[in-house]
């Protein structure tokens, strides 16, 4: 599996969105510890972050609240670090946090707007070939639901699906390599006959997909298999991969 | 008020859940997606703001900004390691707020159109990687392989994205 890394401050942004899983986190932490330009630049990014935080805002049920007061009250806190920094914050500084706190209390109204504002500005393509309006309806759709599993031939497929729409988005992440000559397929296996639902495309730097899969029928399973020929009709090796939808 | 906080002041620790629970739950559900889990992530971020509080640094951001990444971190940590012991997972995928939520809402009619209006001036691109990160908890190599761009080029759309979104926001300098 050979998979192209960007450079690493150019992980600033995801990094500060939580987007880097454990290796390319690890790996940005042990460059951001040499880089205070880095270090920086997220802490802005995270005020970025917590808007859209604020701007997801809904009420916990009250139970929670006395819940957590029972859990505080045997949980012992860390002591300040001790060291040339003052352990409380300055006063100045502390009043802006409380105003942005408070502030952060009205981003629960955000919710809406935004709704209904995203979900109209993802529906046309606008002009970006990379999402196309059939993915973008898949992942924006309000009945999708994520499955993620291992290719038993290694490898990591995502798959988000619509049931209401009959439709699937399928991609994976560090597939076997295979010979010219072979390809994979994704098939839709039902009551009836297997049906071919889509051939995956040459991966680039590790990544494979997006294939959209449509057609699907309640009761359906989705697989994976290795075909050697072109057209194939039905599955002519194991299933490397098998998922019930 | 998390410096109370960080030496056991009870009080101080139930006002600032006040201000900060609605985004930390939103926030973790949104991610989480299932309901008894949200609960119990949300309960696990604000025993770990409580028991870390000392280690609040107002030189490094702003206190909500400390929360809702402990918040966000937590929740995506949480998935992505159901995710693994499991070996499969199974939950709604959208990045998108659910409309159910919209009668929950107060009025702030200001923060609302600030943060519609700055995320309206992203590229797609830019937007649909930000949102699929932050509300759907894709890593940005799922994020690529969902839009079908180069991993690369998502990285640094978050990142631009981002600074966008900031800049617009007047949020941190």
């Amino acid at each position: 599996m050979r998979i192209r890394r960007p450079e690493p401050h150019t992980l600033a942004g995801a990094y500060a969105l939580d987007a880097l899983d454990g290796p390319d986190r690890a790996r940005f932490e042990r460059h951001a510890a040499r880089c205070q330009e880095c270090t920086r630049e997220v802490t802005g990014l995270r005020e970025a972050t917590a808007r859209l935080a604020t701007a997801a805002a809904v009420p916990p049920p009250a139970a929670l609240k006395e819940a957590l007061r029972a859990e505080t009250a045997r949980t012992r806190q860390l002591p300040p670090v001790t060291g040339p920094r003052p352990a409380a914050p300055r006063p100045s500084a502390r009043r802006l946090g409380v105003r942005r706190l408070v502030l952060a209390l009205g981003g629960a109204a955000a919710v809406a707007a935004v709704t209904v504002w995203v979900t109209a500005s993802l529906g046309p393509p606008a002009g970006q070939p990379s999402a196309s309006q059939e993915i973008a309806t898949v992942l924006t759709a309000p009945d999708s639901v994520r499955l993620t599993a291992r290719v038993r031939t290694g490898g990591i497929a995502t798959i988000v699906m619509s049931r209401h729409d009959g439709m699937l988005v399928f991609a994976a992440a560090g597939l076997r390599h295979l010979p010219a000559a072979q390809h994979y397929e994704l098939w839709l296996i039902g009551s009836g006959r297997d049906r071919p639902a889509g051939r995956l495309p040459i991966p680039s730097h590790g990544m494979t997909g997006p294939v959209i899969a449509s057609g699907l029928r309640s009761g359906d399973r989705l697989g994976l298999s290795v075909e050697h020929a072109a057209g194939t009709r039905r599955p002519s090796t194991p299933m490397i991969l098998e998922l019930t939808l | 008020m998390l410096a109370r906080v960080a030496v056991g002041d009870q009080a101080a620790f139930d006002a600032m859940y006040d201000r900060v629970a609605a985004p930390v739950f939103g926030t973790v559900r949104k991610v989480v997606r299932d309901p008894g889990l949200t609960e119990e992530v949300t309960q696990e971020v604000f025993v770990e703001v409580w028991r870390a509080a000392s280690r609040f640094d107002a030189s490094k951001g702003s206190p909500m900004a400390w929360v809702a990444t402990i918040a966000h971190r937590r929740a995506v940590d949480r998935v992505r390691s159901e995710q693994r012991s499991a070996d499969r997972d199974r939950r709604a995928a959208s990045p998108m707020i659910a409309y159910d939520d919209v009668a929950e809402t107060v009025e702030d009619n200001l923060d609302r159109e600030r943060v519609r209006r700055c995320l309206g001036s992203l590229t797609d691109l830019q937007r649909e990687a930000v949102t699929l990160a932050y509300y759907g908890g894709y890593t940005y190599r799922q994020v690529a392989g969902l839009l079908g761009v180069p991993a690369g080029t998502v990285s640094t759309r978050m990142r631009d994205g981002l600074i966008r979104l900031r800049d617009c926001l007047g949020a941190g300098r």
